[in-house]
């Protein structure tokens, strides 16, 4: 019946995303960490990042916001994601991935963080696998009024 | 310096001094190994003596307990005059310490401290080379004097350096420290103390000094250790040069709300309000009309704290859950299992004026926003705890420019100690409330207006104008430039 197969699709779309999930948040925090300079490849052309409520939008001023801030070691300790529901992203599948945890930037005291992102998959123009970029980015200290 | 009293905090591992006399003044000397041996065979309790000295026979002794029953085992030990005399002293290192500190100049002198006046009257003898004596100083150090600048600890007979390690995270602002006048004997001894910032260190007339052939060996050799340093024994040292690395940049200041546009803050505080008046009414069954038929819901908390049951049990932290069938389970999906969720979770009340809202994405499909802020719980064993959340909202748009949430992600944690004052502070909108101040007369006024063209309640349009820091010329512009019309009705509830 169709309710029954559309369970184990719903079933099966659940188990991907978590997996999806844990492998961006390494390779994300780790580009972060690691490999700033190549952290915009993650992003969509047109992504936002809306980071402490200040908005960036666009490779070239996203490129330019995480080349101005300092070298950061990031600690992911909670994770969550969810399947976007297809009526909001018009068949796109999307995902929404929440990580918390606490960052250290380079002269500054180490803070927690909140952070959520929704990956979206493209085509690729290099290969047959679709690849997740990240449409959104919002980020933001625990304590950021303080 | 200042009679400064440093309280009496107990010093674990405080030193008791026993001494044991013999009876007879001109006696003989006893053995030290004969006393030792019958003393641990009379004493309950094991002891390792720190120090004896001579024919007096002095213990130091880490706590209470030992003390008392070294003394009494003492008791039960004869020789041919008859039982030993023992007394027991307490050893107040705070009271000595803090007549040496000179707040002003936030200085701890300890040169020569076992020729202090006070300590040598209660015949009590510091031997800073011991291990148990300098941690001790190390340990009121971090204690009672975290801010200390300048430390002397010259004319010790230091021959190691192993404790003052601890210097480094315990008192990190120490920046002199005079170590001459000891027993120093290789360079190597500096390596312990690698990690203080040190500006000001005085070296002289120990033996490492004395192993190296020339004055810029010695003082490379100690700039290896302490790269600031600018004064070594007195003299003034060259400036180190440094290279101009961009050491570190600035993050961008933190900023309140990001709406992006005036009509999505609109569409969203209004939404907002009538979510929330529902979520805090003890009753969330009426949010079914909040949700699209097939949304999801999730909650987390981070796993080292412990929140209310029904937080706990329902959280879903990916890093620490790997079963693909619980993972699957504390996904809620479909609107009613999200509300029956919903309902389970303890009443809350929350605070909207500590209300922040960022929107990730807007397209004519997806309105994407998080919201974070404070409540606390109205009931329960956790009543009046305040939590701090984290919620993500995925909306398409409904009937009547309403939202329809199709993905909510809701993250909770116990606030900090600077959330909890600053909680539930805001003046009340109405004078009715007698626990908060009231709005002064000219707000009330703007508030009203406000509320009435916006159509949004007090609570909610106090937040809007707070946000806005009281700028009446920004919410005329704000409530001028909408329609009003659009925004009624977010969503039949």
């Amino acid at each position: 019946d169709s309710t029954g197969k559309g369970l184990l699709d719903f079933r099966s779309h659940v188990d991907a995303s978590c997996r999806y999930s844990e492998e961006f948040t390494n390779i994300y925090y780790d580009c972060m960490d690691k490999k700033r300079r190549t952290l915009t490849r993650l992003y969509l052309d047109k992504a936002t990042l809306v980071w402490n409520g200040n908005a960036v939008s666009g490779q070239a001023a996203l490129g330019e916001f995480f080349e101005s801030l300092p070298s950061s070691e990031f600690s992911v300790q909670t994770l969550d994601c969810q399947p976007v529901h297809e009526l909001a992203t018009q068949g796109q599948t999307t995902l929404l991935v929440v990580t918390a945890g606490q960052v250290k930037f380079d002269g500054h005291k180490q803070r927690y963080f909140n952070q959520n992102f929704l990956l979206t998959a493209q085509a690729s123009p290099t290969s047959d696998q679709p690849v997740w970029k990240i449409a959104s980015d919002c980020f933001r200290f625990q304590d950021w009024s303080s | 310096g200042d009679n400064i009293s440093l309280g009496s905090k107990l010093l674990p591992g405080m030193l008791f001094f026993l001494c044991l006399k013999p009876r007879i003044p001109y006696g003989k000397k006893y053995n030290k190994k004969w006393l030792l041996t019958a003393l641990q065979n009379k004493c309950s309790v094991p002891f390792k003596p720190v120090h004896t000295e001579g024919h007096k026979a002095q213990f130091y002794l880490e706590d209470a307990f030992t003390a008392h029953a070294l003394v009494r085992a003492s008791r039960q030990i004869t020789d041919s005059e008859g039982p030993l005399h023992a007394s027991k002293r307490d050893f107040k290192w705070i009271q000595c310490m803090a007549k040496r500190f000179d707040s002003s100049q936030r200085t701890l002198d300890l040169n020569q401290l076992r020729s202090d006046p006070d300590l040598v009257s209660q015949n009590v003898c510091p031997i800073l080379s011991r291990k148990i004596f300098m941690d001790a100083v190390v340990k009121i150090i971090e204690e009672n004097i975290p801010e200390l600048v300048h430390l002397n600890l010259s004319n010790n007979k230091l021959y190691q350096l192993d404790s003052l390690a601890d210097l480094i995270t315990s008192a990190p602002h120490l920046k002199a420290l005079n170590l001459s006048h000891n027993q120093l004997k290789t360079e190597k001894v500096l390596d312990r103390l690698k990690g203080l910032k040190l500006v000001d260190l005085w070296l002289e007339h120990n033996p490492l000094c004395d192993q190296f052939k020339d004055q810029p060996s010695y003082i490379s050799a100690v700039r290896e250790r302490f790269p600031q340093l600018v004064k070594l024994d007195g003299y003034d040292l060259p400036l180190p040069i440094v290279f101009d690395v961009v050491a570190t940049s600035t993050i961008p200041p933190c900023k309140g709300s990001y709406f992006g546009s005036e009509e999505i803050m609109f569409l969203i505080l209004h939404f907002l309000q009538q979510y929330f008046s529902v979520y805090d009414s003890g009753d969330r069954q009426p949010l079914l009309n909040a949700y699209h038929d097939g949304a999801t819901f999730s909650l987390s908390q981070p796993s080292s704290q412990s929140l209310s049951r029904e937080y706990h049990k329902d959280s879903r932290n990916l890093k620490h859950l790997k079963d693909p069938s619980t993972r699957f389970r504390l996904l809620k999906h479909t609107r009613l299992n999200v509300v029956a969720l919903l309902n389970k979770l303890p009443k809350t009340q929350h605070d909207i004026a500590s209300f922040n809202i960022d929107v990730n994405t807007h397209t004519s499909m997806l309105l994407s926003f998080t919201v974070s802020g404070v409540f606390k719980e109205v009931e329960g064993a956790f009543q009046d705890g305040v939590r701090a959340f984290s919620r993500v909202f995925i909306a398409v748009p409904a009937g009547n420019s309403g939202l329809c949430i199709v993905n909510d992600q809701l993250f909770v944690r116990i606030a900090t100690m600077e959330e909890i004052c600053s909680a539930f502070a805001t003046p009340a909108p109405t004078p009715s409330s007698s626990l908060v101040p009231a709005l002064s007369t000219p707000k009330q006024e703007m508030l009203s207006t406000f509320s009435l063209k916006s159509g949004m309640n007090l609570e909610w349009s106090q937040k809007c104008l707070q946000d806005n820091n009281w700028d009446f010329n920004i919410a005329a512009q704000i409530f001028t430039q909408l329609k009003v019309t659009n925004l009624e009705c977010i969503f039949r509830l």
